[in-house]
């Protein structure tokens, strides 16, 4: 479950944000937030994307570096809201 | 020199459960001399203040026994080295109070009681800080403390507050105080506002070498910037009345947003010293210079400050108000975020400087901003914007393309920087209303330039890599423990060199009196003017938070002098042209001692109207200093001259010898002929006039506020001068100044030869003196035009420039934001004029020629 919920996420971040990108260079461990990848606007639409996604709720303090800065963690994050 | 924004390494950001932390040998020496180096050129620049030397001293000293330690005991000793630093800085018995009142607030946000409760304890505590720091009740501590206590509290323990009740890492004691009373913050009033989770997060969570090189280069960045800074402020700041083309309006909307690099100097120093100590925090800055739109401009500048408004404000506020519609959420949570941020500049104002700032300018500036930055957002939301992991391709076009941008967001932000800078809104439009004359006729040189630029920007823009918001392979960086602390060891032996005197005087006298004066720091010209305005007038303006002043400002105490003099009633207004005169018969004691006001409304003993016979009287005409700014009675320079006169030299061609002072606080040229008149009626036998600084922009400036007022000048010919410059009492002040500038010399030659003039026409010895305010720099105070001045009017001239050479300054001037004389500075003052009167004895003291006496010619 957690490398489906990785491939989505990869595969949206990808598209929405990277279009054109190798798929190759984006990694489980690429800093996207203190990367400069996700700015405040691209985090909240990451965030709604995910509460859609997925059936969830976040919290304001959850669209942070440490929930949010890798797919590792956007998984972990997911993986630990989900029932 | 990229560094990462986060400064994580490829290490993964967690290795089990151990903290990471040792250094080799060889790295611990490479990190070792790197900051020998750093602390020598810290020294040969004076960077910062004394204060700061000593607190660098100590974190470099603090470093060396902190790297060696086990991990368990490296958050507790950063604490007592922070702890330290506060005591060097502030004394034990301030330090003392600040700790206490931290330690109260960090206690209150851990009682065991309900969110909401606590909040309220706060917000009471919070009230009462706010009744002690505008005094309406005493606080027991010094002033000193205020901003520093502001600084390390009044943001961050708003966000440790959001931190305490959304994260469940454990509190540890150790990292919640370092937190609060980081070392550096006790010589940085302005101090980035450090993310608590950040903090926590990122101690230590890769190679210890890693995040020390990283510090020592983000301090050499830093040092870099304070002296970019020193030479724009030196150097290429303009008071909007000296715009006069389009190179000057160029100049000076570059140079008012180019001071920012002191706070940009400043916080890379402060980042970099934490990185010493493990704490691997991001880059509080990202080439803000380089941004390519408002929104780009927003996440680069003073990054900490835009991810704690983020985290704090704008994603809560989001949160809720994401059922409106993305869009609508968008608009309104950023327009929230900068009216908060525009409430808390003036809330960090009021901690620093005790007054709450509201001005419209500040008003307008963050609105202006605010409706730029949704319009960028709203943009980017819809189309998004480029991103690349890896390294951006670069085609002519696309250079063109982000230069122009590049370019046209800049000088926005200089536009507005300018109006944010400027001291009304008045200046600011008399500014353009001047420009829109030369703009037509100079735009021709706008497309060469424009093509320069684009070459140029698009070359530059490759070199280093990455257009606005492309990052770098972050997360990627390593640390070669050749290349990164090869090029800063170069970098700093460089530094180290072109601050040893015999080196840069090497390189010419232009580029070695520019490296000299880069060697330290002090006010320029225009803060000098607007300090010594600041006696006098309550300057609200001080508040361009880079300002050299405006920390100046922070330290002054609420009731100094010039509060003092008010509310004591020694002066009094008059109807005439000088405006101002002492109240006769007046004794009041000041801080100071104390404060006398004689019969005939001098800051003198009593003397009779006429002088004896065989007494030699000099009328002494002035401003504050000679008037004993600060000084008891008695202890004024012209007070004790007189006795020693009278010691030393009474018997032998005199009699007796009289020094009457009519010199009064914050009289400009013009008023002093006012003055002058009346010491004629005490029949002295000779008329010192002693000059301060800025003798011809005093002498404009007062001119121009009696036509505004209304007040008629009784000289003729300074008022056919004004006519002749077009200066009505309606014309805006900016622009009154860029008209009446060219007339400034003709102004004060009128002046000084009228009073030499009317003392010939009595034979009375007209005598000009020049004596410094304590402070170095004398060159640029107009004082070599102004002597030639009056030498050519026909006084008999005495220069004191040099009275305060080779003194230790902090000993001789009465603080750091007054830089009038003290008694030492009087005692010197006074011996280094009779040592010039000893040499001119025969002119000036030979028997009077009797002349006719005539009227007095206006």
């Amino acid at each position: 479950m957690a490398d489906d919920i990785q491939k989505t996420v990869k595969e949206y971040i990808l598209k929405e944000f990277l279009p054109g990108e190798d798929p190759e260079e984006l990694t489980e461990t690429t800093p996207l937030i203190t990367g400069g990848i996700l700015d405040s606007i691209a985090t909240l639409k990451l965030v709604a994307f995910i509460e859609e996604r997925y059936a969830l709720t976040l919290a304001a303090h959850e669209a942070d570096v440490e929930y949010l800065d890798t797919i590792a963690d956007i998984t972990h994050l997911i993986l630990s809201k989900k029932p | 020199m990229d560094v990462s924004r986060a400064g994580k390494s490829a290490i993964p950001k967690r290795v089990g459960v151990a903290l990471q932390g040792g250094i080799e040998v060889r790295e611990f020496l490479i990190i070792i001399v790197q900051l020998s180096l750093l602390m020598l050129v810290l020294r040969q620049f004076q960077i910062e203040n004394s204060a700061f030397i000593r607190l660098a001293l100590l974190t470099f000293a603090g470093f060396v026994v902190h790297a060696v330690l086990p991990m368990p005991y490296r958050l507790p000793f950063f604490l007592v080295l922070s702890l330290a630093g506060i005591g060097l800085v502030l004394g034990v018995t301030n330090g003392l109070w600040l700790v206490g009142i931290g330690l109260i607030l960090i206690g209150l946000c851990h009682l065991p009681l309900a969110s909401a409760v606590r909040t309220v304890l706060l917000l009471l505590l919070g009230g009462l800080l706010v009744v002690l720091r505008v005094d309406w009740l005493h606080a027991p501590w010094s002033q000193a403390v205020w901003p520093i206590l502001g600084s390390m509290f009044m943001f961050r323990l708003i966000a440790y507050y959001y931190d305490l009740r959304h994260d469940n890492a454990p509190v540890s004691v150790w990292r919640t105080l370092s937190y609060f009373f980081l070392l550096p913050n006790v010589c940085f009033p302005l101090f980035p506002v450090v993310d608590y989770k950040t903090f926590r997060r990122n101690y230590y969570n890769t190679n210890a070498y890693g995040i020390y090189q990283v510090g020592v280069e983000w301090m050499v960045r830093g040092v870099i910037h304070l002296l970019l800074y020193r030479f724009v402020y030196y150097y290429l700041t303009l008071s909007p009345s000296e715009v006069t083309n389009p190179g000057d309006l160029v100049r000076y909307l570059v140079s008012t947003f180019l001071l920012y690099l002191r706070v940009s100097g400043q916080f890379h120093l402060i980042v970099g010293m934490l990185h010493l100590f493990g704490f691997h925090l991001p880059e509080t800055h990202h080439r803000y210079y380089l941004a390519t739109s408002f929104t780009d401009f927003w996440r680069r500048i003073n990054i900490y400050w835009k991810d704690f408004m983020l985290k704090v404000f704008y994603y809560p506020a989001y949160f809720q108000l994401r059922r409106w519609g993305p869009t609508p959420a968008l608009i309104v949570s950023t327009f929230f975020v900068f009216a908060v941020t525009w409430f808390l500049h003036a809330y960090q104002w009021f901690w620093l400087r005790g007054t709450f700032l509201l001005s419209w300018p500040d008003v307008l500036f963050w609105t202006i901003l605010a409706c730029l930055v949704v319009l960028n957002a709203l943009h980017e939301a819809k189309h998004g914007r480029e991103r690349t992991l890896s390294k951006a391709s670069w085609t002519w076009r696309s250079a063109t393309t982000l230069t122009m941008k590049t370019l046209g967001t800049f000088s926005v932000i200089c536009l507005l920087w300018s109006f944010w800078a400027c001291e009304s809104l008045s200046t600011w439009w008399a500014l353009w209303r001047s420009a829109g004359e030369w703009l037509t006729a100079d735009a021709r040189l706008g497309l060469p330039l424009l093509i320069a630029a684009v070459v140029i920007g698009g070359t530059t823009r490759d070199a280093t890599g990455g257009g606005g918001g492309s990052p770098q392979k972050c997360g990627q960086r390593t640390v070669s423990w050749v290349r990164s602390p090869a090029s800063t060891m170069v970098l700093l032996v460089l530094l180290v060199l072109l601050g040893i005197e015999r080196v840069h005087m090497r390189l010419g006298t232009t580029v070695g009196t520019v490296i000299q004066s880069l060697r330290s720091g002090k006010l320029n010209r225009l803060d000098r003017a607007m300090l010594d305005r600041g006696y006098y007038e309550n300057l609200l303006r001080v508040d361009r938070f880079n300002s050299q002043l405006s920390e100046l400002y922070m330290k002054k105490p609420a009731k100094w002098l010039d509060q003092c003099l008010d509310t004591v009633g020694v002066m009094r207004f008059t109807t005439g042209f000088a405006q101002t005169e002492f109240i006769p018969s007046v004794a009041v004691p000041t801080y100071y001692g104390m404060f006398s006001i004689n019969r005939w409304g001098m800051r003198d003993q009593d003397y009779e109207q006429y002088p004896a016979p065989n007494t030699y009287r000099i009328a002494l005409l002035g401003a504050s200093a000679v008037m004993g700014w600060g000084v008891a009675d008695g202890q004024t320079f012209e007070a004790l001259l007189e006795s020693r006169l009278n010691r030393e030299w009474a018997g032998k061609s005199y009699e007796k010898y009289e020094i009457l002072n009519f010199a009064l606080p914050n009289f400009q040229p013009p008023q002093q002929l006012v003055m002058f008149e009346k010491a004629l009626t005490f029949k002295p036998q000779a008329v010192f006039y002693v000059a301060a600084g800025y003798e011809m922009s005093r002498a404009q400036r007062y001119l121009i506020e009696v036509v505004q007022k209304g007040i008629t000048i009784p000289y003729a010919p300074l008022r056919v001068i004004m006519q002749k410059a077009g200066i009505e009492a309606q014309t805006e002040e900016t622009e009154a100044h860029r008209r009446l500038r060219p007339f400034q010399g003709e102004i004060l030659a009128w002046i000084y030869q009228h009073i030499v003039e009317e003392c010939r026409a009595r034979g009375i010895r007209p005598v000009w003196a020049f004596v410094p305010q304590v402070r170095k720099g004398v060159w640029e105070e107009e004082t070599p035009e102004v002597l030639q001045i009056a030498k050519t009017a026909g006084f008999i001239t005495v220069n004191l420039a040099d009275v305060f050479k080779n003194q230790d300054l902090t000993l001789i001037r009465l603080a750091e934001w007054d830089e009038h004389p003290n008694t030492r500075g009087h005692q010197l003052i006074a011996d280094q004029l009779y040592a010039a009167l000893q040499a001119k004895q025969d002119i000036i003291f030979s028997p009077p020629v009797t002349a006719e006496k005539k009227p007095i010619h206006r």
